[in-house]
């Protein structure tokens, strides 16, 4: 049983990267449709959320690895370079994001950038979604496919698709999070997206039996039951956000576009489930040992309560319509004259060169015992040696401290001001 | 089986992948702590000066902790990507490490950093200073994890070996196994370090220059930066010695490559070699007579060196890159210490923000912790090869079944992108260096300013 916790916690990371990072991937790509002053805001509005979002993908990955460790390496050498291109898409998401957020100029280039890459991103994820779904050629556990066996036309068509749901994804969040959209516009985007949503989920669920090498059980009463469930409660989400969309309150297309990706995550489950790579790899053929079952849903399991409330702390920081900070002038320091020591007399060329061999010499002898070169003559002389010579230094640091702080060191110096 | 081609280039990939990411948690895991320190002496003090140094340290952070994000990612994935079989082997236990390092420490760094970054102004600034401790935090147990995983590959126990695949026993064994026990600390130095080297330079660098505007906050950070070098660098050399020395014991052809002998007769310290790895010999060898002996602890001299000749041919590893990477780290290392002990007897002097030529000096250090930490690393890997987990599982069995052009075009495209984030990582930092931080208005602070800010 241990092992279908770990392919629900699997299921979750994705699940929830998907609804997260969606909308951050949807709000990229919107911004390749906005204004330089949109674009910006758009760009802020991801930069508080994005490193948090892409957690999620990452502990997809690795418990993933960790807990069905036989799925990991067939699937992952199968879709080598949509992967790749997928992780320098994510990189460079995050380069144009921060760089247009924190650099001074350039902000076009980095804006566009940002978006693009979100664009890239999310086709690559369609291409692994539609590759891993036509099953990957494995024997006993080992891929033994070619380099381009994830480019068929149903791999490009799940990008087309998740490229529109992250779209629909991005529309919702921004309605909730900007005043910028007008009410009918809102609606318009919305809507147009919602029925390319549900026209490509239902080309995509059509075709899936011809690309799916494996047979779907749907003539299993519970399994039917299940997915028809499924597919209802999608229906009724899209139905909420159709009206949702441009309309108050805000938040509401957002919660119904990620209830209607969740479901339709949860209805691909219960259609393949126990196969975790089709055709035929089962979770049971897949999963690490028990040890290691236990031990991963044990600590993610008890991990993620305190990962899901200070995730929502951060969020309820910054829930509501998107501000600029304000961030305050920094207050005044003192100002003090700050006395430059005297140089020191100079005490004669033979005392100067006499102090400093005498100096080079005891560093010389300090770096010998810090690495216990005398620990053969006895072993306490290392850690102590050590332990004096690390007390020092915290002591002059201190001392020097307090009299560089007295002395004004650490306040304006008032003198160079009036002369500068 | 795997063309030794595909082996060659995945190897590549991954050195390449992991140096890039790792000088960017060498910078950032130093820097967090540092964040937290003065946004939580800014709270108590109401001192304006924390908070100008948290704002200008922040907006280096801040790209820095995104690309160790993504560059991280990448790793995470390549595992499975270009080391199937490694993945499937050992998923059962790094795979669970990885998995606690990324639930426990990665969702606390990234929950947390939004708030920090962007919540000046926004949020109390109590919760800043939660948030910057909880990033702090984050990234110190993000090491901590990450040294258990790969330090069980460079001297796994607790495990049983069941039809190639790792299973674990003893869970206590695997995450603290003895190999972790010297190299964390060593590690967790070597962040703390580089981070104080950097900020150390950079601080100088104004003090060079002269900057008024950034007189008060370079004088506190220089200040901060040679005070943590002072303490750490002499107990970081202790610490560092102990993990050559448990190598030796655990790990003897590491050993035999980065001390750069190939017969066992040297009683001296190389300096300097040009090893020809066919005919097992140097071609040229720069020695300090006796020095071997005496950093093995035998002050008379004549205890000898192991050579790699002792292991067989095909259990040796590359003696180039384990020589110099060593030799990278422990020179910058004898610097370093040299460095800060000069610095001690500055601040003695109470010559430390007025010595011209120690500040220059400064300057030039300010990469000096990263170049050490990359050194470091590289003898670990490459020192640990043929084998991906030490002793059990050679590199050449643990890659996918992927081709050659397919590998050489992500390597290809890995290069052309990390050089031009290098490129644009490093004009951001001379950027932002140069433009200063944010400029402090003088005159009499107000008295009530530390009131305010407790209320």
């Amino acid at each position: 049983m241990l092992e279908y916790a770990a392919y629900a916690l699997v299921l979750f990371s994705i699940g929830m990267y998907v609804v997260l990072d969606g909308y951050d991937l949807g709000v990229g790509m919107l911004s390749l449709a906005a204004g330089p002053e949109r674009r910006r805001e758009y760009g802020e509005i991801v930069a508080t959320a994005w490193d948090a979002n892409e957690s999620w993908i990452i502990l997809a990955g690795v418990v993933l690895w960790a807990g069905l460790p036989g799925a990991y390496s067939v699937v992952l050498p199968a879709v080598y370079l949509p992967l790749i291109g997928m992780l320098i898409a994510v990189i460079l998401r995050g380069l144009g994001l921060e760089m247009h957020s924190a650099a001074g100029g350039y902000r076009r280039g980095w804006a566009l950038l940002f978006g693009g890459a979100s664009l890239a991103a999310a086709v690559c994820q369609g291409l692994v979604l539609g590759a891993v779904l036509s099953g990957p050629r494995q024997r006993g556990g080992i891929f033994t496919g070619g380099a381009f066996d994830w480019l068929t036309p149903y791999s490009a068509l799940c990008a087309l698709g998740l490229v529109v749901v992250y779209l629909l994804a991005g529309a919702a969040w921004l309605q909730d999070k900007t005043e910028g959209w007008s009410r009918p516009r809102a609606r318009r985007a919305g809507r147009s997206l919602l029925a390319a949503t549900a026209v490509v989920a239902v080309v995509l669920g059509l075709l899936l039996p011809g690309a799916d090498p494996q047979e779907t059980h749907l003539d299993e009463p519970v399994r039917a039951v299940l997915f028809w469930l499924a597919v209802a409660v999608a229906v009724a989400a899209g139905a909420v956000a159709w009206s949702g969309f441009g309309r108050a309150p805000d938040w509401r297309p957002f919660a119904a576009v990620a209830t209607l990706i969740t479901s339709g995550l949860l209805g691909l489950a219960v259609l393949t489930v126990p196969v975790v790579v089709p055709p035929g790899l089962t979770v049971h053929q897949v999963a690490s040992p028990h040890s290691s079952q236990l031990f991963l849903v044990l600590g993610v399991g008890l991990s993620m309560p305190f990962v899901l409330a200070y995730n929502v702390y951060a969020w309820r920081s910054f829930r509501g319509k998107y501000t600029d900070p304000v961030e305050q002038a920094l207050p005044p320091l003192r100002a003090v004259p700050r006395a430059v020591p005297a140089a020191p007399a100079d005490s004669g060329t033979a005392r100067t060169v006499l102090r400093r061999v005498l100096l080079v010499v005891l560093g010389i002898l300090a770096t010998a015992l810090s690495q216990d070169v005398f620990g053969g003559v006895s072993e306490w002389i290392g850690p102590l040696g050590v332990a004096v010579l690390a007390a020092a230094a915290l002591a002059a640091w201190i001392a020097g401290d307090r009299r560089d702080l007295r002395d004004g060191c650490f306040d304006v110096d008032a003198g160079a001001e009036s002369t500068s | 089986m795997a063309s030794s081609t595909v082996v060659e280039l995945s190897r590549w990939q991954f050195a390449i992948t992991a140096i890039f990411h790792m000088t960017f948690p060498a910078l950032t895991v130093g820097l967090s702590v540092l964040l937290a320190v003065v946004y939580t002496a800014y709270v108590r003090t109401g001192n304006p000066l924390y908070l100008q140094i948290f704002r200008f340290w922040k907006k280096i952070f801040a790209v820095g902790f995104g690309l160790g994000v993504v560059a991280g990612t990448v790793m995470t994935f390549e595992f499975g990507l270009n080391w199937g079989t490694y993945a499937h082997a050992v998923g059962p236990v790094i795979g669970v490490t990885i998995g606690m390092e990324v639930i426990t420490a990665f969702f606390l760094e990234a929950g947390f950093i939004g708030l920090m970054l962007y919540g000046d102004g926004r949020i109390r600034p109590r919760t800043m200073a939660l948030a910057s401790w909880m990033v702090a935090f984050g990234t110190l147990l993000s090491t901590t994890w990450i040294l258990s995983a790969n330090s069980w590959m460079q001297d796994p126990v607790g495990y049983r070996k069941t039809d190639g695949q790792f299973h674990a026993t003893d869970w206590a064994d695997i995450l603290l196994n003895p190999a972790f026990a010297h190299r964390f600390p060593h590690m967790l130095l070597a962040v703390l370090i580089s981070a104080a080297w950097f900020v150390g330079g950079i601080s100088a660098w104004y003090l060079v220059k002269n900057r008024v505007h950034a007189q008060p906050m370079a004088r506190r950070c220089l200040s901060i930066a040679l005070g943590v070098l002072g303490v750490l660098m002499p107990i970081q050399l202790y610490v560092g010695d102990g993990t050559a020395v448990f190598m030796g014991q655990h790990q003897l052809p590491k050993l035999e490559a980065f001390e750069g002998n190939w017969k066992s007769d040297n009683n001296g310290y190389n300096l300097l070699v040009v090893p020809d790895t066919d005919k097992g010999e140097n071609l040229l060898h720069v020695e300090v007579p006796y020095l071997g002996s005496v950093i093995a602890q035998d002050l008379s001299g004549k205890t000898t060196t192991p050579g790699l000749l002792q292991t067989p041919p095909d259990e040796r590893p590359n003696m180039w890159t384990t020589f110099y990477g060593f030799r990278a780290m422990y020179f910058t290392a004898l610097l370093m210490f040299g460095t800060a002990f000069a610095g001690v007897v500055l601040r003695l002097r109470r010559r430390l923000f007025d010595s011209p030529r120690f500040l220059k000096w400064m300057v030039w250090m300010t990469p000096a912790g990263i170049i050490a930490v990359t050194g470091g690393w590289i003898v670990a890997e490459t020192g640990r090869q043929p084998w991906v987990v030490y002793g059990q599982l050679r590199t050449a069995d643990a890659v996918s079944h992927l081709s050659a052009p397919e590998v050489a075009t992500t390597l290809a495209g890995f290069v052309l992108l990390y050089v031009t984030l290098l490129a644009v990582w490093a004009r951001y930092i001379v950027r932002t260096v140069k433009a200063g931080p944010e400029a402090l208005p003088t005159g009499p602070a107000s008295p009530d300013v530390s009131e305010a800010l407790v209320a």
